[in-house]
């Protein structure tokens, strides 16, 4: 019995059930699409506090060296940032959950942070058929005239809510969504990916 | 159709839901007369050309927006900020 308990409470990818490592789809050829689980990447809802926004700014600027990012824009180096997400909302993402536990107390009145590492899924979309594999659900503009590397956008795929944001001009992309799509959302992608052939990796775990 | 959300650019009308007349303005519920909330909860207008209306951006950055559209055309004049609406409602008031 409590062994039983014990396995219930064990923690678990988003992507566990799902997602499986090695190559997969088309077969001839290199893969067009590379598909990085994310499971240890952090992220938290920031929400500036009414008439806070100039404070906000001021404060990431002065301890992070950051341009809080305007509408549908990012600032993420070194896999650290703030990806914007609504008016007056971001997204702070890290590579461990370490880097965002200050957050609560460095916003102290200004912002409300709100974990949100187990509820969202993310995957790092890259290779050379990326964008045309996003372009297949993505019903943004995602050419580079209009959709380049420190941009973001909140949008839907398949009818499921998704938030991905550009990391570079290769181009990479990471994309989330919420947890319990994770299931759907993944049946999407790889139908899509199929026709280029995908790597399907595991990122670094936390 | 297409609506030009002021946060996110232009975006297919799927993301958005529609809620309905952005004109009304909901009397003070303790001293209003129950005529006053009767046209407020019921009665709408049916124009011929520009509608005021709320549409909701749920698959974008779950905004409330209040869009200016023709209703013979669909032409969209104007897209803005239902919270900027609404405070310059509210200065408007005191002002
Ligand atoms: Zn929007």
């Amino acid at each position: 019995m409590s062994e039983a308990t014990a396995n219930v409470w064990a923690p678990r990818s988003a992507w566990a059930g799902y997602a499986k490592p090695g190559r997969h789809g088309r077969t001839q050829g290199d893969a067009g699409v590379r598909l990085t689980l994310r499971d240890g990447i952090a992220l938290a809802t920031v929400i500036a506090a009414d008439g806070q926004t100039d404070a906000l700014r001021a404060l990431v600027s002065e301890r992070y060296g950051w341009t809080l990012p305007e509408p549908g824009k990012s600032q993420v180096s070194r896999e650290r940032g703030l990806v914007w997400s609504a008016p007056g909302q971001w997204l702070a993402v890290a590579e461990t959950r370490d880097a965002l536990r200050e957050l609560p107390d460095v916003f102290r009145g200004i912002a409300a942070v709100t974990d949100q590492s187990d509820g969202r899924a993310v995957v790092r979309v890259s290779g050379p058929n990326a964008r045309t594999l996003l372009e297949k659900g993505v019903a943004v503009d995602l050419h580079p005239r209009s959709f380049q590397a420190g941009r973001t956008a909140v949008t839907s795929i398949s009818h499921i809510g998704a938030q991905l944001w550009q990391l570079d001009d290769a181009p990479t992309y990471d994309l989330a969504v919420a947890r319990s799509f994770t299931g759907s959302f993944w049946s999407w992608l790889t139908e899509a990916a199929a026709e280029f052939g995908y790597e399907v990796e595991q990122g670094s775990a936390h | 159709m297409r609506i030009r959300c002021p946060h996110c650019g232009e975006r297919d009308n799927g993301e958005f839901s529609y809620l309905g007349d952005a004109t009304v303005v909901r009397p003070d519920g303790m001293s209003a007369s129950s005529e006053a909330m009767h046209d407020y909860v019921y009665l709408r207008d049916n124009p011929a050309g520009l509608h005021r209306e709320l549409w909701y951006h749920g698959a974008g950055c779950r905004s409330w927006l209040v869009v200016t559209r023709d209703t013979r055309t669909h032409e969209i004049r104007d897209v803005s900020s239902a919270r900027d609406v609404a405070l310059a409602r509210h200065t408007g008031d005191a002002a």
